[in-house]
This record gives structure tokens, C-alpha cells and sequence, in this order.
């Protein structure tokens, strides 16, 4: 199994606009990394190249020590040679061929032997389980079985690494999450390295081990999932995971003697207390002066209190069952929070919360950079 | 009885309903009792024939059929032609598909230059009238054999041209086939070009060969677009009428419809109905055939994935040389004609090329009071060419009024009751006249129409039977984008209107119209644009009072009068890529994605 190495890589399309930009991302044996980001920001890009589909018109790709592709060197490794598979979003299957003659068809470009091809294929389609549509073309099956035959055709010459390409966007709800665990489960049976293409924040965060988040063909941030959700690095990694979104309140802040800054925000005044081992904000904090930023609040950080904190008004309340989403308002500012359990307010009534956790993040204003991370305290 | 009565009214009130209803009755009298009629024609005595026969005209006899099939003159008559029809067409069909197909492959999946260009001009046969390049072949290639002289090739290299290549099959099918070249490239190339990039590069990460790749994915794929480029291409020639007309003739080498004509214009009409009935029948074969195909093989979708940008196979260094070459191709199929035509129209003394024997006399010379070859007006001073023009004009009008408004009526009542029997065969009956070759249409309706039908006087001759075939010839092009474009509009968006007590005619004027504006211009511009076209239609039917420029055109011809109808060809070639263009301003369609065919 290789590690995938991105050194540098740009790629420019003839109408002049950088679909990924300098790009150096580095993806371990065996990890499960989602490509994540809004539409054109450069993961499917990407994903092409890293499988050979598409040339980056800088850097060097790497898998393991062998250079697969170097604009300077001039080298490019033809797709079938790099020994990946690629999983497409709209499955591309050959729709003049059956489901056996699909998933043979790469195994007789490889000169497999007939006995082995056919061996592989029921084995395959064991794994999957689709034994009982081989016969059956693409068309005579649903989008599920669609999805694990296309999967099945990936899988059959046993790839070095899996690339996938929103595999899942073309289901429907029920069974997109059937197949989420169905994917993670064949990442635990395979052992290969997976990498995943998506917009869906939730499938990301729930499927891969690591994500790279990515905004206009640039990196934004690359760790794994709960510390992408936990520690965004600025305001658009923020935004982006979460749902609902992260509340983001602007505000003046006033270093404090001991290390806390003081911040006025149009309708409360809290304290942010830096946690401690944040590094990157260690250096910043007291640097700080009386700067204007953004204070991001996690919906679920904002709890409903009896009494104490801050007032403010239910003006929507959606209950799930399982969770209560909230809007809040607080002269001017609104917050949504989630309320756990089988609870509803009545609109328009009044309710107290106040801010728990030691997640809230402090924002630059102006170049929307993390500050530092810290726990809040209402004045 | 009260409510049956409720249910009438209430069928009456909707007003596709009524006009269902007139589509029914004069559909069936237009298209279906002909078809009868025609049958008829097959067992009766003509005037022509009453000499031969020996029997009284208009009484039964099975002369035609016995001459047709069981005389010596079977051969001749039937199958002959018939064999040469069937021989012609699938050569022709092989020519499209090769350069058609050929050339949508360069320009969708390799790195050829001139792309843009290229295309543009590749088009151009099939957008001019489908003998141009039979006429350019023979202003080309005509030898001394015939008589005449020898044309511009022999002129020029003193190379004496061989029969066969000059006359027959061979130029018959190179000069269809790389008419109808543009449709194949049309059809192949929107499937190659829509097709799902994703599937070849499914195929190229498992490690397949270009060779596999090509035989394997990409031929599979493109195949269904192959078989109804066969379908159309075949049917086609074997309905095509000029081109066999202008050099199948001089070596006697007749196809069906030359057959036909030479039949229902001399002495025996019997067995040249006998001809039209057998056209029709293998006609409807190719159709079923067509039907079954499809309702077998599945069109795959080619919805296309995102990956537009698939990268194109590099020619390397036989680049240039194919790039010249295609151009060069392409060069002879478009723009060496058209100059072919002006020479040949400029020229006093057949074969002389030289610039000492030009003249604009054929365009502008003044009649000194005659009117045969030596003394006649230039084309654009006489008055037949402007009374011929006018009337062409006139009737592409008249068609294109009258196809595009039944066409649209059409189209929007069987979509509006879709489902119901009643839509479903008037939808049928709208599609008849395609499946109908247009000169075997043209026999019918002369057979038809020559004498009094009940209130209807005898037609043949008038502007009125040109017209009325026109436009029912015409009405699936018509009635095909009504329906298409009627299934688009959801019927929310009238009833909205009958909502608010908005009558329907004003529903239609205020509503529908505007839009489905540019479908509807559509539906009126295709078929003026191949009414200024056709020849095979109107050859039968047109008389020395109503002549159109294409009949006059074959009509110089016919008088060996070279330069003025290549003249007249260059004036129908510009009227009709004038009318194309402003079509594709206009609307946006345009010819070569109009239903295909003709």
C-alpha cells in the first residue's frame, strides 16, 4: 500500500483560472481521506490527478519514493500504471456490457488467466453482494446495486489505493447512509488507502480519518475530522463543518491582566479565556490590542439555563425528537443552539442560556485566522 | 341519453378535442384514402394506355401487374432498378457512415487543426440541395461519351475520363453518400460528444488498450447513433430522385425513382404506380425494421458526467498531413462545387476554360426577342426565371404557412390528450407522409387529384396540388418540434389561464405563442427552406404554367442547356443558404438538426 505525496502541485486550466493552487498534501498508507469543500474548489481536480486523469500544470506527484508525475522532470505515469482504482460519481458502467463482463473486463486487460477472472469475480461479487445480478446489464438494476457493481469493477484487480469520486451523491437519502457504513466497513476489510471525494460535511466527517478541507483550489486545513470541527484554523473551516452552523458574533476585545480578554459584542459582554497548549494563540494573545474580531460559538456550547446568563427570545424552534434546534435572539444578535432531548419552546417566549465548553474559538477579523481557542465567560 | 349527451358536450367544449377531430378527417383524406387510391391506380386502365391494353379507361385490368412481374420486361421494370436501388443505397449508407463517422471522431476525440472551420464547411452539402454534388461531379468528370464536351478535369489534364467513373453507380454513390456524410457525422459526433467521458476513463484505469478501448467501448456506444444514421441514410437514397436523374441517365442506369418517372411520363403510369406501391412497402420495412431495432437495443443515455474536459488523442506527427488532408476533403465537398457552378455558368463554348471564353451573358445577357439556347435573356433579366422564382417563393410560402400551423395545432392537441386513442393515431397519421418517398407521394396525389373528387376539381396543374402536397409532405417536420416542444410546456401554465376565464384563443395568442415562439418560427422556416429544395416532389406534378426553379433547373437540364442551369442552381444554393442562415439567427435551429431526412 503506498503513501500518496502532492508536492506543490497547481493546476491551470486554458481559461486562466487556478483550479488548485500550490497544493502539498501527503496521504499515509492506509488512511481514509476525504477531500472536502464546496463546489469548484479543486478536490474532484485533485482526485484526477492523483489517478492520472488530469496533468497538473506544476509539482511533483509522488507514490511511496516513485515519482509518478513531475512537471519539472517531465514525467507522467499513465493512469492504468499506477495501479489505483477510481470509483466514479456517476458509476460509469458500460451499459452494452453485463455486470460479470464489467468487472471482467479490467481483469482481461491484465491477462488474467480465464479460471482466475472468473474466481474473482464471484469472489467480488460475494463481497458485495450482487451473486445474483452478474447476468443482469446496468440498466436492469437500481442505483444501489449500480453503486456496488461499479464498486465491485473498482475493487476486482485488487488497486493500491481507492479514489472515489462523490460515490454517493447520485443515492438517495436511506441508502446513502446504508453505503456509508457499507464503505467504511470495505476500508477496514481492504486495508487500501481510500480517497474520498465530497461536498457533504457530515459524510466527511463521519467516514474518513482524515480530511482536507479545501476553499478556491487552496488548502485550508488538513487533520483529522473531530479536530477540524473542534480547532478550524479560520472562519470558512468553521463555517464549513458543523450543522447547524457555527454562531459567529462579532466583537472588540481588551487583553486582560491575567491573560483573558475581554470582549463587547453588540448586545453581552463575555471574558475568553485562552485554553492552555493552544499554541497558536499563545504567542498572538498578547500581542492583542483591542483589535476587532469574531467570537465563534458552536450551537451546541449555548445551553438553556433556569436562570442566570443571557436572555433571550425563541424566535424559531425545530424539534427533531432526538435534538431541538434553536434561534435566539438577543437584542440584535441572533444564536441558534441545540437543545438535547424530547423538548419544544413555544415561540416567541423567553429563555436563559449561557456558554459551556472549552471550544469557542477567536477569529481576526480581518484576515479570519484563528486566534486561539478558549472557554467564555459572561460578565 | 342525458348524460351521454353531457359527455359530447363536454368532449366538444375542449377545443383539441374539435381540432383533433378536424386533423382526423382531413388527415385521412389526405394521407390514407390515397393510399387507396394508389392501389386502385395499379388495376385500372390510364388514357395513355388504352391502345395497349385494348380496354375501355378506367375499366379493371391486371395488365400492370402481369407486365410488372411476369413479362419479359419484368427485369427491366422492376428488378433491375430495383437491385440498383437497393445496391446504390447501402454503398451510400457505407460512404456516410465512413467519412461521417470518421470525421466525427477526428474532431470530437483527437487534436486535428481547424476544428471550427472544418465543421462549418462539412455541413455545407447538406444543407444545399441534394444533387449539387452530382452536378459538380458532372461539371467535373462528364466525358465525351455522352456527347458534349468533356468537362472541367478533362479540360484541364487531357486525361479522357472512363465511363463507369463518370456515369452509374460509382459517382451516384460517392456523391450521395458524401451528402448525407454530414448527417452521420451529426448523429455520431452529438454521441461521441455527449457521451460519458467517465466510461473511458473507467476503461483506460483498468488498464485498457486504445485498440480495446476503441473496439470495446467507444464503437459498442455509438453504435445505436449508427443504425438510425443507417435507417435515415438508406431510406433516403432510395427516395432520392435527381441524383440517379443526372447520372444514372446517360448510361442508362435506372433506380427505382428514375424508373418511375420515365414509367408515369411515358406510356405505361400502370406499372409506374405499381413502382410507388413497392417504394411505400419497402419503405414501411425499413421503418419496422427501425422500430425494432430500437425497441431492442437500449439508447444508453449519455448524460454526461463533469469531466467534459477529456484529453484528445494525439495525432503527433501525422497532424498536419491529416489535418491537410480532411481540409482538403472537406474543400471538395463545399466550396469546389459552388466555383465549379460559377465556371460552368460563365463559359460560352462547352470545355473551353480559358478566360477569353467568359461571358456574363447566361446571368445578364439581353434577349434580342428569342428564347432558345443561343438567344435567350441572362437569368437574372428574364422574366420566366423572376415569374419561376416567384412562384417558388410563393409556394415554399404557402407550404411553410400551412405546415407550420397544422403542424403546431397538431402538436398541441395530441399532447394535450395524450394517451387517449384518438391522439395516438393522429399522431400516426402525421407521421405517414415521412414514411412516404416523396416522388411515390407525388404519384399518388397525381393519381388522386388528376380528376374530380366529389367537390374537388381536377388539381393536376394547379399551384393548389403543389401546395397541398407540400404541406402535408412536410407536416411531420412540423408537427414533430410542435409535439416535442408541446411536451416541455406543462399544462399548469394554461390552465392557469382557463382559471381566470381566459378564452382559448387568447390562451393561444397571449400564452401559448409567445412561449413557444422560437419552436413555432421553426416549424414555419424548415419547411420553406426545403420546400426551395425539393425537386422529387413537384417533378411530376408541375406543369409549364407553375414551374418552381428546381423543376426548371432539371428542365435546362433536360435541354442540355449547361450554363444556365448551373446559373440557376447557384440562385436556388444561394436562396437556400440565406434562408438557413437567418433560420439559425432566428431560432437557432437550423437544417441539419431538423427531423433529417431530406
Amino acid at each position: 500500500m503506498p503513501c500518496i505525496r502532492l508536492v506543490n502541485v497547481t493546476k491551470q486550466f486554458s481559461k486562466g483560472a487556478r483550479a488548485v493552487d500550490g497544493l502539498n498534501l501527503t496521504i499515509e498508507d492506509g488512511d481514509f481521506v476525504s477531500l472536502l469543500g464546496p463546489s469548484g474548489c479543486g478536490k474532484t481536480t485533485t482526485l484526477r490527478m492523483i489517478a492520472g486523469l488530469e496533468m497538473p500544470t506544476e509539482g511533483d506527484i509522488y507514490f511511496d519514493d516513485k515519482c509518478v508525475f513531475s512537471a519539472e522532470k517531465g514525467i507522467n505515469v499513465s493512469p492504468d500504471k499506477r495501479g489505483v482504482g477510481f470509483l466514479f460519481q456517476n458509476y460509469a458502467l458500460w451499459p452494452h456490457m453485463t455486470v460479470r463482463q464489467n468487472i471482467a473486463f479490467g481483469l482481461e486487460n491484465m491477462k488474467w488467466e480465464k479460471t482466475k477472472i472468473e474466481s474473482r469475480v464471484r469472489e467480488i461479487c460475494g463481497i458485495m453482494r450482487i451473486a445474483e445480478y452478474v447476468d443482469r446489464y446496468p440498466a436492469e438494476l437500481s442505483g444501489g446495486q449500480q453503486q456496488r457493481v461499479a464498486i465491485a469493477r473498482t475493487l476486482a484487480p485488487n488497486p493500491r489505493a481507492l479514489l472515489m469520486d462523490e460515490p454517493l451523491s447520485n443515492l438517495d437519502a436511506k441508502l446513502r447512509n446504508d453505503m456509508r457504513a457499507e464503505l467504511k466497513r470495505l476500508h477496514m476489510t481492504t486495508g487500501a488507502t481510500f480517497v474520498y471525494v465530497t461536498h457533504d460535511q457530515s459524510e466527511a466527517m463521519t467516514l474518513s480519518s482524515k480530511i482536507c478541507l479545501m476553499k478556491t483550489g487552496v488548502l485550508q486545513q488538513y487533520c483529522p475530522p473531530l479536530e477540524l470541527y473542534g480547532e478550524p484554523c479560520n472562519m470558512f473551516c468553521a463555517d464549513f463543518m458543523g450543522n447547524p452552523a457555527m454562531n459567529f458574533v462579532e466583537c472588540t476585545g481588551t487583553p486582560q491582566a491575567d491573560g483573558g480578554i475581554e470582549l463587547k459584542a453588540a448586545s453581552f459582554d463575555v471574558v475568553f479565556h485562552p485554553a492552555e497548549g493552544d499554541l497558536k494563540g499563545a504567542g498572538r494573545i498578547t500581542a492583542f490590542e483591542g483589535g476587532r474580531c469574531v467570537l465563534g460559538i458552536r450551537p451546541e456550547m449555548v445551553k438553556i439555563v433556569d436562570e442566570g446568563g443571557i436572555e433571550g427570545k425563541v424566535i424559531s424552534s425545530l424539534p427533531t425528537g432526538m435534538d431541538t434546534v434553536l434561534a435566539l435572539d438577543t437584542r440584535g444578535i441572533t444564536l441558534s443552539a441545540v437543545a438535547f432531548g424530547r423538548i419544544d419552546y413555544t415561540m416567541d417566549s423567553m429563555v436563559r442560556f449561557q456558554f459551556e465548553g472549552d471550544y469557542a474559538v477567536l477569529f481576526d477579523k480581518d484576515s479570519t485566522e484563528r486566534f486561539a481557542l478558549g472557554s467564555l465567560e459572561i460578565l | 341519453m342525458n348524460r351521454k349527451w353531457n359527455n359530447v358536450k363536454t368532449f366538444l367544449s375542449k377545443p383539441y378535442n374539435i381540432l383533433l377531430i378536424l386533423l382526423l378527417l382531413s388527415l385521412t383524406y389526405l394521407v390514407v384514402l390515397p393510399l387507396f387510391s394508389i392501389v386502385k391506380d395499379a388495376f385500372v386502365v390510364h388514357p395513355s394506355e388504352k391502345s395497349r391494353i385494348g380496354q375501355a379507361v378506367g375499366s379493371f385490368t391486371l395488365y400492370h401487374w402481369i407486365r410488372a412481374f411476369f413479362s419479359n420486361y419484368s427485369k427491366i421494370l422492376i428488378w433491375t432498378p430495383l437491385w440498383h436501388s437497393l445496391y446504390t443505397s447501402v454503398f451510400t449508407c457505407l460512404v456516410a457512415i465512413l467519412i461521417g463517422g470518421g470525421f466525427a471522431w477526428l474532431v470530437t476525440r483527437t487534436d486535428m487543426m481547424w476544428k471550427g472551420t472544418l465543421t462549418k464547411l462539412f455541413i455545407f452539402p447538406y444543407i444545399m440541395p441534394s444533387w449539387t454534388l452530382a452536378l459538380a461531379w458532372r461539371n467535373f468528370f462528364k466525358n465525351a461519351v455522352v456527347g458534349g464536351a468533356p468537362g472541367i478535369f478533362t479540360a484541364l489534364t487531357g486525361i479522357a475520363i472512363p465511363n463507369w467513373f463518370a456515369y452509374g453507380p460509382f459517382p451516384i454513390i460517392l456523391t450521395t453518400g458524401l451528402h448525407y456524410a454530414p448527417f452521420a457525422y451529426i448523429l455520431i459526433g452529438g454521441v461521441l460528444r455527449n457521451m460519458d467521458a467517465n466510461l473511458e476513463e473507467a476503461a483506460i484505469i483498468l488498464n485498457t488498450t486504445k485498440a480495446r478501448m476503441f473496439t470495446r467501448i467507444t464503437i459498442p456506444m455509438v453504435m445505436p447513433a449508427v443504425m438510425s444514421t443507417i435507417i435515415l441514410v438508406f431510406s433516403s437514397s432510395m427516395s432520392s430522385f435527381a441524383v440517379p436523374q443526372f447520372l444514372g441517365l446517360p448510361v442508362r442506369y435506372y433506380v427505382l425513382t428514375t424508373e418511375m418517372y420515365s414509367t408515369i411520363q411515358g406510356t405505361n403510369p400502370g406499372v409506374g404506380y405499381i413502382i410507388a406501391i413497392l417504394m411505400i412497402v419497402l419503405s414501411i420495412i425499413i421503418m419496422l425494421m427501425n422500430q425494432y431495432i430500437i425497441g431492442t437495443r437500449k439508447s444508453y443515455a449519455t448524460v454526461t458526467g463533469k469531466s467534459a474536459n477529456i484529453s484528445l488523442f494525439r495525432l503527433g506527427r501525422i497532424r498536419t498531413p491529416i489535418s491537410l488532408f480532411v481540409g482538403l476533403v472537406v474543400m471538395c465537398m463545399s466550396l469546389v462545387p459552388l466555383i465549379s457552378f460559377v465556371l460552368q455558368s460563365l463559359i460560352l463554348t462547352d470545355g473551353n476554360y480559358h478566360f477569353s471564353n467568359m461571358t456574363l451573358d447566361f446571368w445578364i445577357g439581353i434577349s434580342k426577342g428569342g428564347n432558345d439556347y443561343q438567344d435567350k435573356a441572362g437569368i437574372l433579366l428574364n422574366a420566366d426565371v423572376w415569374n419561376t422564382l416567384f412562384n417558388s417563393l410563393k409556394l415554399s410560402f404557402a407550404c411553410a404557412v400551412g405546415a407550420g400551423t397544422v403542424g403546431f395545432l397538431a402538436g398541441y392537441s395530441i399532447v394535450r390528450r395524450r394517451g387517449s386513442l384518438l391522439s395516438r393515431v393522429v399522431e400516426n397519421l402525421t407521421f405517414i407522409p415521412y414514411l412516404i418517398p416523396s416522388m411515390a407521394f407525388a404519384a399518388i396525389y397525381l393519381s388522386m387529384f388528376s380528376q374530380q373528387r366529389g367537390i374537388i376539381p381536377p388539381l393536376y396543374g394547379t399551384f393548389t396540388i403543389l401546395a397541398l402536397i407540400g404541406t402535408v409532405k412536410y407536416l411531420p417536420m412540423a408537427s414533430r418540434s410542435g409535439v416535442n416542444s408541446m411536451l416541455q410546456l406543462s399544462p399548469e401554465i394554461e390552465e392557469a389561464g382557463i382559471i381566470l376565464g381566459v378564452p382559448w384563443i387568447k390562451r393561444m395568442t397571449r400564452i401559448i405563442v409567445p412561449i413557444e415562439k422560437s419552436t413555432i418560427v421553426s416549424g414555419y422556416l424548415l419547411p420553406f427552406v426545403s420546400c426551395m429544395r425539393e425537386l422529387s416532389l413537384f417533378v411530376i406534378l408541375v406543369t409549364a404554367n407553375n414551374r418552381v426553379l428546381t423543376t426548371l433547373l432539371f428542365f435546362y437540364d433536360e435541354k442540355g442547356w449547361a450554363q444556365y442551369g448551373n446559373a440557376i442552381n447557384l440562385l436556388i444554393i444561394f436562396i437556400v443558404l440565406v434562408m438557413n442562415f437567418v433560420v439559425e439567427r432566428l431560432t437557432g435551429a437550423s437544417i441539419e438538426k431538423g427531423v433529417g431526412g431530406k
